[in-house]
């Protein structure tokens, strides 16, 4: 008798349990013969002798241990019976919880890639990161001392990159890393090779146009060909040998961003035309460095050893063109290591508290739903008074009933968990992709582990318990003579003492959810219709790559005014211009300036944003001009320095009076360094947003482009179009452009998409707090229509009896309206203090409102006074409309 | 009506069965004959205590199970004792001597 049998083989156990019982019968009858008895009369002896033979089996089975999984299939089989019956119930009930432990799986997926997770590599809890970003200069200092000071360690970035041939851009996301990045991570391509230390060095040429790619570009981009080793990607209008594919479960070094081609970091010196990209510029900042810590190292001696290296590592990489204060700071700087095991946390700092605030949201729309289903459950269990006594009458214990029906709820959990999952699996992937920009894509490992799936099961066996136990409690109060008493009306149970805590709860908690919503919508709507201080719906952006280009570098400028020019004349184009910069793009670019009359303003306070623009292009993004005049095409190189600012910058850096000839100077480098030019200022404009739509509006500085004396491959022809749908111009601009130049790659993007791409957060937290707090509205009013409906029915006789007796419509309403009042009441006056108190933790995901903001609280208590009265007053009408002889009649 | 025949104490029959399959391997319904036949007809065990004791000892391991022809033609369910089961009668029938010594000397005690 092993355990697998009595589990799994009870029928066969069974069988046998009855073959040996059947043959101690047989043997008896056969002996009691052999003494003379007749074989009727044996049988019958041999019967009586035994006893209950049903008796017998069913010690032996106690004996056996496994009773409790006979009584489960029995209660499931009862279970499934009860639920086919009352189908309505079953799928409200059902698809509530799909929908809650759903939403619930769903988020919690989020958290567990974003916050839970590690990095799919070897031992991931060895990995450190140097904090911060660092340049070339400085990896190649650590990378010499990397046996010294670590296991290993390799550097590594993002690139965005170009596989078009030419024309329209295609972007590739670019994971630029040094040699060491697959022993130091311990991961392996599962077709192919790695590059190694040895491909990836200085002037290695061809060798370092090699490049891996990831498992979902390898399905997407060539069908997962087993053949794909040796085939060739264009990154750049260079050709790329791809010689390995990583596996499907790694995603990246770091959490939420995804990488299409995995190229080594030399491959930068291929990718651009000047063959440098930047390897030994020491003030540009593009890399992470991570480690992976020696046998036996802690964080802290890591970050000690570091330290001790430091000065050497510094001395070396000081920034040539810095001012003296800061390189004191550079110097100062401390160097230190923390813990990558979940690589840098840059998405998780982004996102860790909005997934955060949706998990507690839909927690509670979880709990509402549950009180929703306890509710009814309740009143089931009421309706089912009679079936319960019936079989306790026929000697079912108390805890036996019990048992069944939280095997109920169990049954009710179970399906709807088994819903949700299917509808999580495509909730976070729906979610991921909101989250998601083109600026900042957000990749994330969304398959089910077992720890989502662990968290699924917890939630619905909990969520069983929440709704099951009252109604499971109540076969305390029922005895075996109800069954006698009741004849089938299923009163007994009348009204629980819980339902009433439990509508209260749920008006209480959907009041949260309704304020939440209020919150992050009033926040989102805010920031959608902010004034930018510029027209986002009819601009088009053209982003430039001009590093292909043939050009060189000093007739650069006059290739963007060439290209702003065609743009210009392609039909259904009002106006077009070239810009370094675009706005709300993320990039930005500034300088400190020499504030007359104020020289102690420390360096920082100092700092205006630039950009560098050709003529008219605050024209094409509906900016004005307020003051003073627009460049024109006499502002070149060689021509005296001009300069146009905002009103910001006036009023921040300008004493009182006109700004127009105003000379202004950028605040000198070092000592060895020819000092900045005196610009006079010739215009001035509104403000405008430049980096972010939340902060203010602030100073700003426009350069002529043809007078910048910096070399820029990237820019932007931002285009106003005439017509009503920008989008509708990608074609014939392409063609306009490629004319210009074929080898400039083109990049479109609506300035709207731009600008909501930075609300992605605000967007995703306004969709879903709105959602769920409907949700939770409707909940709440489905449940204070449901308690106050059975109330009516319960109270029908006493109803029918005041009306006989004179009671008006009014009276009735009054009767039926004022108890739901009170739970309204009770639950708004609890959630507004909960809301309270709750507002403060979600303070900075606000913008433009107090957390405590008036109207929002005001609307949601109204929202929820008005849905309450609907709810409470269907029924209340139904309670007038009883007719009180048919009532009479009936008892 | 049959004389009244003594309840076993606690435990007891455990022993018993054990004693009985100790010599030979037995189907319940010779256990059950064996029993009463070397008791005299003093012990006469219900099927309906029988058969779970048999199931608990095997549980407990003390006993195996093995279907087996018998003399009937029909397969019958053997039980005999394993090693363990020696181990425990031996064990039982050396603390039911010593009981039943001191349940004696208690009962005798005055009488003398």
């Amino acid at each position: 008798m092993t355990l697998f049998n009595r589990l799994f083989r009870r029928s066969r156990l069974d069988r046998e349990l009855d073959a040996e019982l059947h043959d101690h019968l047989e043997r008896r009858i056969a002996d009691l013969r052999r003494e003379g008895i007749g074989d009727a009369e044996a049988r019958r002896r041999a019967a009586a002798e035994f006893g209950g033979v049903d008796q017998a089996k069913e010690y032996c089975r106690d004996v056996r241990g496994t009773r409790w999984l006979g009584d489960l299939t029995t209660d499931v089989r009862y279970g499934l019976r009860i639920l086919a019956h009352s189908k309505t119930f079953a799928v409200v009930a059902i698809l509530s919880l799909a929908l809650g432990i759903g939403a619930n799986t769903a988020i919690f997926t989020l958290v567990n890639s974003l916050l839970l997770r590690t990095l799919p590599v070897t031992a991931p809890d060895r990995l450190v990161l140097i904090d911060g970003e660092w340049t070339n200069p400085i990896w190649e200092q650590v990378k010499a001392r990397q046996s010294q000071l670590f296991a290993g360690a390799t550097a590594w970035s993002f690139n965005k990159l170009d596989m078009s041939r030419g024309g329209q851009a295609q972007p590739v996301e670019a994971l630029v890393a040094s040699g060491e990045f697959f022993d130091v991570l311990g991961v392996q391509p599962i077709l192919g090779r790695p590059f190694t230390t040895a491909n990836d060095r200085r002037g290695a040429g061809a060798d370092l146009a090699v490049a891996l790619v990831s498992y979902a570009f390898w399905q997407r981009q060539f069908g997962g060909a087993v053949d794909v080793v040796g085939r060739t990607v264009s990154l750049n209008r260079v050709a790329f040998t791809v010689i390995g594919v990583m596996p499907p479960e790694f995603l990246g070094p770091a959490i939420g961003r995804g990488f299409d081609v995995l190229v080594p970091l030399h491959a930068v010196t291929v990718l651009d035309k000047e063959g440098t990209g930047g390897l030994d510029s020491r003030s540009y900042w593009w890399l992470d460095i991570t480690a992976r810590l020696k046998p036996g190292q802690s964080i802290e001696q890591a970050t000690a050893s570091l330290r001790g290296v430091q000065p050497q590592i510094r001395e070396a990489t000081l920034p040539t063109d810095w001012p003296e204060v800061h390189l004191k700071e550079y110097l100062r700087d401390g160097l230190k290591v923390e813990p990558a095991g979940q690589g840098p946390s840059w998405t998780r700092s982004q996102f860790e508290q909005p997934v955060v605030t949706i998990m507690i949201v839909v927690a509670l729309v979880l709990l509402i739903a549950c009180a929703n289903i306890a509710n009814l459950m309740l009143a089931r269990a009421s309706g089912r008074t009679h079936e319960l006594t019936m079989r306790m009458a026929l000697g079912a214990s108390r805890g036996r009933l019990a048992r069944q029906l939280l095997t109920e709820s169990l049954l009710l959990s179970l399906a709807g968990a088994a819903l949700g999952l299917v509808f999580a699996k495509w909730g976070s992937a729906l979610l991921v992709a909101q989250f998601s920009s083109d600026r900042d894509p957000l990749t994330l490992d969304l398959t089910l582990d077992w720890r989502v799936l662990a968290f699924t099961a917890a939630i619905a066996i909990l969520t069983a318990l929440l709704f099951g136990v009252a109604p499971a409690m109540t076969t305390r109060r029922l005895t075996p003579m109800d069954a006698l008493k009741e004849q089938g009306r299923g009163r007994a149970g009348g009204r629980h003492r819980l339902t009433g805590p439990l509508v209260v709860a749920q008006v209480a908690l959907s009041l949260v959810l309704v304020v939440g919503a209020g919150l992050f919508l009033r926040t989102f709507a805010k920031l959608a219709t902010i004034d930018l201080g510029f027209d986002r719906d009819p601009v088009l952006l053209v982003k430039l790559d001009t590093q292909r280009s043939q050009v060189t570098d000093d007739q650069r400028a006059e290739l963007y005014q060439r290209l702003a020019t065609a743009a210009a004349a392609v039909p259904g184009v009002e106006r077009a211009s070239a810009s370094l910069l675009t706005p709300v793009s993320g990039q930005g670019w500034n300088n400190a300036f020499d504030i007359p009359g104020k020289p102690d303003l420390s360096f920082r306070e100092r700092l205006a944003w630039l950009n560098a623009i050709t003529p008219g292009w605050h024209k094409v993004y509906g900016t004005k001009l307020v003051a003073g005049r627009d460049f024109t095409d006499a502002d070149r190189a060689g021509a005296p320095l001009v300069v146009i600012v905002n009103e910001a910058y006036v009023r921040r850096f300008l004493p009182p009076g006109s700004a127009l000839g105003r000379i202004v100077q950028r605040t000198e480098g070092r000592p060895d360094q020819p000092p900045p030019p005196p610009l006079e200022i010739v215009g001035v404009v509104e403000d405008s947003a430049y980096r972010s739509v939340r902060d203010e509006l602030p100073a700003t500085v426009y350069l002529p482009m043809a007078q910048s004396e910096e070399v820029f491959k990237g820019g932007a022809i931002s285009v106003r179009a005439a017509v009503a749908s920008p989008a509708t111009l990608v074609r014939s601009l392409t063609d306009a452009l490629s004319a210009v130049d074929p080898d400039v790659s083109l990049s479109f993007q609506p300035l709207r998409d731009q600008v909501d791409a930075r609300l992605a957060r605000e967007r995703v937290m306004a969709m879903l707090s709105g959602f769920f707090g409907g949700l939770a509205l409707l909940l709440a009013g489905v449940g204070l229509y449901g308690v106050t409906s059975y109330g009516v029915n319960l109270r029908r006789a006493e109803i029918g009896v005041r009306m006989a007796l004179g009671a008006d419509v009014t009276r009735v309403l009054r009767l039926v309206l004022g108890r739901a009042a009170w739970l309204v009441v009770a639950g708004t006056a609890i959630g507004a203090g909960l809301s309270l108190w709750l507002a403060k933790y979600v303070a900075t995901l606000l913008y433009g409102l107090e957390p405590r903001d008036v109207a929002t609280f005001t609307g949601a208590v109204a929202l929820m006074a008005g849905v309450g009265t609907v709810a409470a007053f269907l029924p209340a009408w139904r309670a007038s409309r009883i007719d009180p002889v048919e009532v009479l009649r009936e008892g | 009506m049959a004389p009244s025949k003594p309840d076993l104490p606690q435990g007891t029959l455990d022993l018993l069965v054990l004693k009985t399959v100790a010599l030979e391997p037995l189907h319940g319904y010779a256990i059950a004959q064996r029993l009463q036949q070397i008791s005299r007809d003093v012990v006469i065990v219900q099927q309906g205590t029988l058969y779970p004791a048999l199931h608990r000892l095997e549980k407990r391991g003390l006993l195996k199970a093995e279907w087996k022809p018998s003399d009937t033609g029909r397969d019958a369910k053997y039980y005999r004792l394993t090693r363990a089961g020696r181990v425990q009668l031996d064990e039982e029938r050396a603390n039911w001597k010593r009981l039943t010594e001191a349940v004696g000397f208690i009962l005798s005690e005055g009488e003398s």
